[in-house]
């Protein structure tokens, strides 16, 4: 075993992509803590490591024919093996190259973002553990691995959003953050029992094999399939646990840019992709996907479009994406949703990154002091983010417009029409709050004057070498979103291996979503953009729409009310009643029962020596005479 | 005169006569002269069954001489509790030893 591992360079290369962030993490947590630049030194150095790694596998593997698998017995009880192990596989290879590139680039960048910050070693530390848990979890051969890996994406993702726990809101929001995506996370392993007790076998690969339909009746699979996607619900913040995503802006921009492109969300689609086969098996399953993807984009749209927060937009429009590539895997779409996955987390992570060099240079969120300060004025994170936007949007020939017709056409094919309605509209939604965003900073509006706040004096006045290290990565980002989208014929190919029915191409698709796409940005160029222009946007003229979508839908007020109606109200106070009254009354009652006992008994014992003595006597008199007489 | 029943009844005797005064004396002084009648009152039939009953002699006087042993360990032993029970209460009536009452 021991030799194979060493001789195998696929082997070699897989272990040590997934195991250097391992060591990374416990190095700096056990010895390197109090000196930031040598933490932040092995980091990067290990997520090096994992990136040479899986571009080494992906180079290697480019025309591979049937998938690589290695485990190890790791757990047998009875008729259930659970391995660990490696499942090199066109998939895999693709998520663990997006995830390392996405870590390498946001660790470089965090070099700058967070320098001077006291946590900056327990910062790459957290950061090491998160690209640990998510590479591993790219690799995984069975859901069980995927599962564990699963919950210490979740782990890692709440230490990096409470990262700044003296923040009050920062810990709330990690703490949601792991609440919210944990009420999924109990479906997911529900569904994943399901299918263990009836299936006997969690491996990926039987579990996308023809004998799960010969093993499971259809309504246990549409049962398991529902379950288990209630995982991408949470993970992904699919409608309706939505509102974890927002909040979790609370943490280092960096860390949002990792969350939102490569791991925590993806994480979610990803393992959608990842027994999309098992998934496929149940139609009534799918339709239900394909719903809930569809409403977790418009709704989600629709908060973007009256937010203030420059890091809010981009987060609705991550969950709105993440509906999106639902939609697309929903339809049926296996290699336009993976593809859609891989761009995203490309543009996405750069639109973070520009954002935090705003945020950093201003020092605040607010989409209207940035551009007020003359935000237009940092080149490189302007220009980045504009090409970013117009790939969010849909706009040829960025990577996003690619990705984004692959799923319309996939949409398209479907035989129901409203599915490729929404989806359009959601096009046209995203085209508009992307650059109502973009225009609020290139075209800053002196009424907004109005509105600022107490930061009145440039605060940053930072290094160029800083600014060097965050600009970096945004290039390398910007260069991926430029040329990213070109690859998609070879890489579809990569994905399905096999010759699969190519998605519908569609003409006149085509230009009704560029149409759409462009119609947006014009409306937010006439409304934001224009010389003279208002900047108040038409949902905004409404003030009941307004506030609709700022509350994000009321669904958090709704979640408030359930919590204090249901589960205070009703399970605590019940659960209380019980504590106090049954089971401490029980408790009380066992001791007075006890302590009444001995003092009932206690009268016997009276302290007079010789009744005890003559009782002594004359039993044993009476017991003597007993033998005696009847022995 | 010279019979078992004549020993077996005087031994009785004696036994009663110790249990009674266990009982009935209130001194501790007095219990364990009454324990001393009990424990003469047992060698006696030990010597009286030997006497007449036993082939060998000698066993029955090796347990009274053991019996007289004890019962000399044993008046010390209980000596030296009814002298710390006097100091610690200044009386050696039983009645005042209540301390165990629950």
């Amino acid at each position: 075993m021991n030799a194979a591992w060493i001789q195998d360079p696929n082997l070699l290369a897989a272990a040590l992509s997934a195991g250097a962030p391992l060591a990374a993490f416990a190095l700096i947590m056990l010895l390197t803590r109090p000196h930031p630049r040598l933490s932040a030194g092995i980091s990067i150095t290990a997520i090096a490591v994992s990136l040479a790694g899986a571009l080494f596998l992906l180079a290697r593997n480019g025309s591979m024919t049937a998938p690589i698998q290695v485990t190890g017995r790791w757990l047998v009880s009875g008729e259930i093996h659970i391995p660990f192990g490696f499942l090199l596989d066109p998939l895999s290879l693709l998520m663990l190259a997006i995830v390392a590139t996405i870590s390498f680039l946001v660790q470089v960048y965090s070099l700058g973002y967070m320098a001077g910050d006291p946590g900056f070693s327990r910062y790459y530390g957290c950061q090491s553990l998160f690209a640990w848990a998510m590479l591993t979890l790219s690799i995984s051969p069975t859901m069980i691995q995927l599962y564990i890996f699963w919950e210490l994406v979740g782990l890692a993702s709440y230490l990096l959003i409470g990262f700044w726990y003296e923040k009050f809101s920062a810990s709330e929001a990690g703490k949601k953050a792991f609440v919210m995506t944990r009420l999924g996370d109990i479906a997911f392993f529900l569904g994943l029992l399901i299918v263990l007790l009836q299936f006997g076998n969690l491996n990926i690969l039987d579990m996308n094999g023809p004998e799960v339909a010969e093993r499971l009746s259809p309504g246990l699979i549409t049962l398991s399939a529902v379950l288990i996607f209630g995982g991408v619900v949470g993970k992904s913040a699919q409608f309706p646990l939505l509102t974890w995503l927002p909040d979790a802006m609370e943490g280092p921009t960096p860390v949002s840019a990792l969350l939102h492109s490569a791991t925590m969300v993806a994480a979610g689609v990803y393992m959608f992709a990842r027994i999309f086969p098992f998934f496929s098996l149940s139609p009534e399953a799918m339709s239900l996907f394909l719903a809930i993807g569809t409403i977790t984009m418009l709704l989600s749209s629709t908060m973007a479009m009256v937010t203030r927060d420059i890091k809010q937009v981009w987060a609705y429009s991550t969950i709105s994406q993440l509906g999106f590539m639902v939609m697309g895997l929903a339809a049926g779409g296996y290699a336009a949703g993976v593809f859609h996955l891989t761009t995203h987390a490309g543009f996405k992570a750069l639109l973070f990154l520009c954002s935090g060099v705003f945020i950093h240079h201003y020092e605040t969120n607010d989409m209207f002091v940035i551009g007020r300060r003359g935000g237009r004025g940092l080149l490189i994170p302007m220009i980045c983010m504009s090409l970013a936007a117009a790939a969010l949007s849909g706009l040829p020939p960025l990577s996003g417009f690619f990705s984004k017709e692959a799923i319309m056409g996939v949409l398209a094919d479907h035989p129901n029409p409203i599915w490729l309605a929404a989806g359009l509209l959601g096009a046209f939604l995203t085209a508009y709050y992307t650059f109502r965003l973009i225009f609020i900073i290139l075209r800053p509006n002196a009424r907004e004057a109005a509105h600022a706040d107490g930061h009145s004096t440039h605060a940053g006045h930072h290094g160029a070498g800083l600014y060097g290290l965050m600009a970096a990565p945004l290039i390398v980002l910007a260069a991926v979103t430029l040329g990213l989208g070109f690859f998609e014929t070879p890489l579809a190919a990569f994905l399905t291996r096999a010759a699969t029915r190519a998605a519908g191409h569609h003409a006149w698709l085509l230009f009704v979503a560029v149409g759409l796409a462009l119609a947006g940005t014009g409306l937010a160029w006439l409304e934001f953009g224009r010389r003279g222009a208002a900047q108040v946007g038409f949902v905004e003229r409404v003030p009941a729409l307004r506030a609709l979508f700022a509350q994000r839908w009321y669904l958090d007020h709704l979640y408030r009310l359930l919590l204090d109606r249901v589960i205070y109200g009703l399970f605590s106070n019940l659960f209380t009643r019980n504590d106090r009254r049954v089971i401490d009354g029980a408790i009380d009652g066992l001791c007075k029962a006890t302590v009444g006992g001995g003092r009932l008994l206690a009268f016997m014992q009276s302290g007079m020596l010789q009744y005890n003595l003559m009782v002594i006597f004359g039993v044993l008199a009476v017991v003597g005479l007993g033998f005696l007489f009847f022995g | 005169m010279n019979s078992l029943g004549t020993y077996l009844f005087i031994a009785a005797a004696l036994f009663v006569i110790g249990v009674f005064g266990l009982l009935q004396r209130r001194s501790l002084i007095g219990m364990l002269i009454a324990i001393e009648l009990m424990l003469n009152g047992a060698s006696l039939n030990f010597m009286a069954f030997n006497r007449f009953l036993g082939p060998d002699p000698v066993i029955g006087q090796v347990y009274t001489l053991f019996i007289m042993g004890f019962a000399a360990a044993e008046t010390a032993i209980a000596l030296s509790i009814i002298i710390a029970l006097f100091r610690r209460i200044r009386s050696i009536n039983i009645e005042q030893a209540r301390e165990l009452r629950g």
